[in-house]
């Protein structure tokens, strides 16, 4: 656990030079800090692409109501270097993702926080990377 | 004859990066960017001729912002441009529509650059906000008499001891100095100072003098890191662009400007 943070504090620091911004756009005017979602469902699209890598989940409410989410990464340069592929995250496969909600009201959120994948694994996406076990499977 | 301007200018950044090997420490050919593996150790290396060698992939660096003024500078900006600032919206920053940075903005991804053996161009490559370039000449050359505006002007260098200086004109009024909206006018004119204090680092001043936007010239202080064993990366910032259509706000607002979470 300490090594997997240690990992993410240090890929943070590489992509969080003073001054810069994280994405190619402005973090706050798109999604509110202070509104974070925690999604639980079934991934249906990957759209493993730059300006964000983007993956879409199918939420189940209460109700029986099923919302598809689009979810957002940061592009697949950085998560590249952070040690991901383009294989980690898969159509059909079961996801919880903390995400902050988009403030035009839209059913999209960034994943930032943590996403623990179908097999249990956690990692956090974006701002961090992952464990060297992780990445070497 | 601009066919001609293009491919060799083409040409000549195809030669430069086939004779980077040469002139710059060896790199690991990873091919997905590298890892973070960190800076590269020891003092700041040279060219065969004694020439500061500053190739390599570089992050950070550059922008305007009032933390980074030099101590005693004040950055203050006219009536006109405070208000052109206070006018503009989130959704409307030239980086989130794919569009340059300009000088000296930059975008979070790396950068490389590149020196010619003949001493003559050094060209600074971009992986992001859309795999543009610099070129910035060394011949000696003056400054065009009535350069047509551009993204990033038109940039002549010299080298001061172990510090190129590169001075650049020319330039529109389209790009921002920052997500908050920062203004200047086809007035503009900056000097950089690039200096690598050792292996891992490169210093880079840039004074910004635009009477056009601001009541004096003032000096931003930054640093960029050099990276070892990374590559440039393709990145096409419109290949998949959905986000400029949310976004909301006014560029100079907290709202706008807060940090991502960490």
């Amino acid at each position: 656990m300490k090594l997997t943070l240690a990992i993410m504090i240090g890929v943070a620091a590489v992509f969080c030079q003073a001054g810069q911004v994280f994405a190619h756009h402005s973090f706050s005017a798109e999604y509110d800090v202070n509104k974070v979602l925690v999604l639980k469902g079934v991934i249906t699209k990957v759209e493993w692409t730059n300006p964000h890598v983007r993956f879409y989940v199918d939420v189940k409410d209460d109700k029986g109501v099923v919302t598809n989410w689009d979810l957002e990464l940061m592009s697949l340069n950085t998560l590249t270097r952070a040690g991901w592929n383009k294989y980690d995250l898969k159509v059909g496969e079961n996801v919880t993702v903390t995400a902050y909600l988009a403030v035009d009201g839209s059913k999209r959120a960034n994943a930032r926080g943590n996403i623990t994948l179908a097999d249990g694994r956690q990692v956090m996406a974006g701002d961090a990377g992952r464990t060297n076990q992780e990445t070497q499977r | 004859m601009k066919t001609h301007v293009i491919s060799s200018l083409a040409g000549a950044v195809a030669l430069a990066v086939l004779l980077l090997p040469l002139t710059s420490s060896p790199v690991v050919a990873q091919g997905r960017g590298g890892r973070a593996a960190g800076p590269p150790a020891g003092p700041a290396p040279r060219l065969p001729n004694g020439t500061p060698d500053f190739s390599g992939v570089l992050m950070g660096g550059g922008g305007v912002s009032v933390r980074a003024l030099k101590p005693g500078d004040t950055l203050t900006l006219l009536p006109e441009a405070k208000k052109l600032q206070d006018s503009r919206l989130a959704k409307d920053d030239p980086e989130a529509n794919c569009l340059p940075t300009g000088v000296p903005r930059m975008n979070p991804y790396p950068w490389r650059m590149v020196q010619s053996i003949d001493g003559k161009y050094i060209f600074i490559l971009f992986e992001g906000n859309i795999h543009s370039y610099r070129q910035i000449f060394l011949d000696g050359r003056k400054h065009l008499s009535d350069p047509d505006p551009t993204w990033y002007g038109h940039s002549i260098g010299h080298w001061e001891g172990d510090t190129l200086v590169v001075d650049t004109v020319g330039f529109n009024d389209k790009f921002w100095f920052g997500a908050s909206g920062l203004p200047h006018t086809t007035k503009l004119h900056t000097v950089e100072r690039f200096t690598r204090t050792d292996a891992s680092t490169m210093s880079w001043d840039i004074t910004i003098d635009d009477p056009g936007a601001y009541a004096k010239p003032f000096t931003v202080q930054t640093k960029a890191r050099y990276e070892a064993g990374w590559e440039l990366m393709e990145y096409i910032c419109q290949e998949n662009e959905t986000s400029v259509e949310h976004i909301r706000g006014l560029a100079n607002s907290p709202s706008a400007n807060g940090a991502a979470p960490q």
